[in-house]
């Protein structure tokens, strides 16, 4: 091989893989956080049966919320070998589109799936896992692998309280 | 185009009038919520709510740099509420308006007819050039026809928390309330957060007050520079003497978020500084959201709040027989409902009248109760009769012939409905 084609390799693989590190950047940050109904966030929990879902309920305009929602990603990266996942439900309100969530999302946390409701009434949406939800963010719940509210929390935890309610789950 | 869109949304208010004077009050492609409802010394009724029309989203707003999209409008009722006119847009730049069901805009009214309106705008900084929440207010002296330009109270300031704070504003003053003294000044109070830190995660409380029915305002000044929830919305109420109450939820240093009340002088002055209305101990360190409502009754004062500190969660009404210097323990409202929130309370000559918002096993209903003035319950529970969907977001005034109004939001829209005056009533209504 020649040291021209060394160099064209090498360069084509830098290239590469810097164009593969800005599709992964755009798929998971640009897209618009999806707005969902109802019929949707069951779907979305009936596919997570057989995980453990750390679902997480926040608000662009929710300090504490923004502060947990990193520890909460860190509990999903360090749990994900034993099927814990982690989604997020925002109760801003959903206007006609998610430009305020999607932007913070993007800014804080973009590796966070999170989604919006689509009808301007939260209950809807968290009724699907909740119907006792009063109304309170942040509120995460751990579920079962049998779909079911293993733990409700409400209010900013630390990673260990966290990570202490999911490994209870699994166990 | 601009003019095409007022054309559009003017014949579309006025098609809505002409229909008539059904209940619900918004038009019927907005979308309405967080509602509020006031009366005046002669009887009108303003009910204003925070209203989306389909022209005014996202890129089309024409605010590219705004997160938030929606206006704000009043209608007038002259009879009791049985009818309204045609609603009015109250801000007059499209699209500033930063109201939801728990930051919502309020209203009140002053002896001589004049309403006075408070709420959150969406402006962009001057230097910084992005978004931040400001506290506005403006007033309509013709009856609710015309608004004068509103004008924001809140000092723009320069701190930059837009990574940290209310989905990239820069600062905030919102969740804002609004009251008239005794001696005629009007009193606006939001929670300010232009000194939140990463360190330092609560609230001021900030106010200012007109003396001369809104014409013009002194500066904002601040009256707790901490320790109140940043996103939980304050009330204010008239009090006998010459004092405002303000209610708010303190932040404790171990983290509890009380419900309580504080009373500010006619010089924007604590003249009793905040007081716990004896709901349980709720360590929470998030957003309760929901305001502790208020009521005054000579030197009697009522509050209803949401308590998750307590056994069974839910709504707590609690009373002071000296004026909101001390509180009787809180009660339960509603034991057997799967959730209660969001109350709201007012007082007539007879009756105290609780409503809030619950779910026994169906969707969110709106549910009241009377209480007589010693805080003993008068009659049962009671659900307003609002149809399937959920309703949710109740606020409630006294009319002058006894009985109630309640405004709730419900399936994007502003609903209304009168409440009995006494239990008596009710009962008769039944049969």
């Amino acid at each position: 091989m020649t040291a021209c084609l060394r160099r064209y390799l090498t360069t084509a693989a830098l290239f590469g893989t810097v164009a593969l590190f800005c599709f992964a950047r755009l798929a998971s940050g640009s897209d618009p956080v999806r707005q969902i109904s109802p019929d949707e966030f069951e779907a979305i929990l009936a596919e997570q049966q057989g995980n453990i879902v750390i679902l997480n309920l926040w608000a662009t305009w929710c300090a504490p919320c923004l502060v947990e929602i990193p520890d909460l990603l860190k509990v999903e990266s360090e749990l994900k070998h034993r099927n814990v996942s982690l989604i997020g439900v925002s109760v801003d309100e959903p206007a006609f589109n998610t430009n305020n969530i999607t932007r913070m999302r993007d800014k804080r946390f973009p590796d966070f799936l999170t989604y919006a409701r689509d009808n301007r009434d939260t209950d809807y949406l968290i009724s699907v896992v909740d119907p006792a939800w009063n109304e309170v963010v942040p509120t995460t719940y751990i579920i079962d692998r049998a779909g079911e509210i293993h733990t409700r929390i409400q209010g900013k935890k630390s990673l260990k309280e966290f990570k202490a309610a999911v490994l209870a789950a699994i166990e | 185009m601009n003019l095409f869109k007022s054309v559009a949304t003017t014949v579309a208010f006025a098609l809505y009038a002409t229909l008539g004077q059904a209940d619900p009050i918004s038009p019927i492609d907005h979308i309405a919520v967080a509602p509020d409802i006031a009366i005046n010394d002669i009887g009108d009724i303003a009910v204003i709510w925070v209203d989306r029309s389909p022209e005014l989203s996202g890129e089309h707003s024409g605010h590219d740099r705004h997160l938030s999209y929606t206006d704000l409008y009043m209608a007038i009722s002259k009879d009791g509420g049985n009818t309204f006119d045609t609603p009015a847009k109250v801000n007059h730049d499209d699209g500033v308006v930063w109201g939801q069901s728990v930051s919502r805009p309020r209203i009140i009214s002053a002896v001589d007819g004049t309403w006075h309106i408070s709420y959150a705008a969406n402006e962009i900084h001057p230097d910084m050039h992005k978004p931040v929440l400001t506290s506005h207010y403006t007033r309509s002296t013709d009856g609710g026809v015309t608004f004068d330009a509103p004008r924001r109270l809140s000092t723009l300031t320069n701190s930059d928390l837009s990574d940290m704070i209310h989905g990239g504003f820069t600062s905030a003053a919102a969740f804002q309330t609004i009251t008239r003294a005794n001696d005629g000044s009007v009193h606006l109070f939001w929670i300010d957060t232009r000194h939140m830190s990463p360190q330092e995660s609560t609230g001021a409380l900030y106010s200012a007050v007109s003396r001369n029915g809104g014409a013009t305002f002194d500066g904002d000044r601040e009256i707790f520079a901490a320790n109140v929830c940043p996103c939980c919305q304050l009330m204010a109420t008239t009090s006998a003497g010459a004092d405002v109450l303000v209610s708010m939820r303190d932040v404790s240093d171990d983290g509890h978020r009380q419900a309580t009340v504080t009373r500010i002088g006619p010089d924007s002055t604590i003249t009793h500084d905040r007081v716990d209305i004896g709901t349980a101990p709720w360590q929470i360190e998030g957003c309760p959201l929901k305001p502790t409502a208020l009521a005054v009754k000579d030197d009697a004062v009522f509050t209803a709040v949401y308590s998750g500190g307590e056994a069974e969660p839910g709504v707590f009404f609690s009373w002071s027989t000296d004026g909101g210097k001390s509180f009787a323990r809180a009660i339960p409202v509603h034991s057997d409902a799967l959730v209660s929130d969001a109350p709201t309370v007012t007082a007539n000559d007879n009756h105290l009248l609780v409503a809030w918002h619950g779910k026994t096993g169906g969707p969110r209903r709106v549910f009241y109760r009377m209480y007589d003035f010693a805080g003993a319950p008068v009659g049962d529970i009671r659900s307003v009769d609002s149809g399937p969907g959920n309703a949710s977001s109740p606020v409630v005034v006294a009319l002058p012939n006894g009985s109630f109004r309640v405004v709730w939001e419900q399936d994007d829209r502003i609903h209304t409905t009168v409440l009995p005056s006494s239990p008596v009533e009710i009962e008769v209504g039944l049969r």
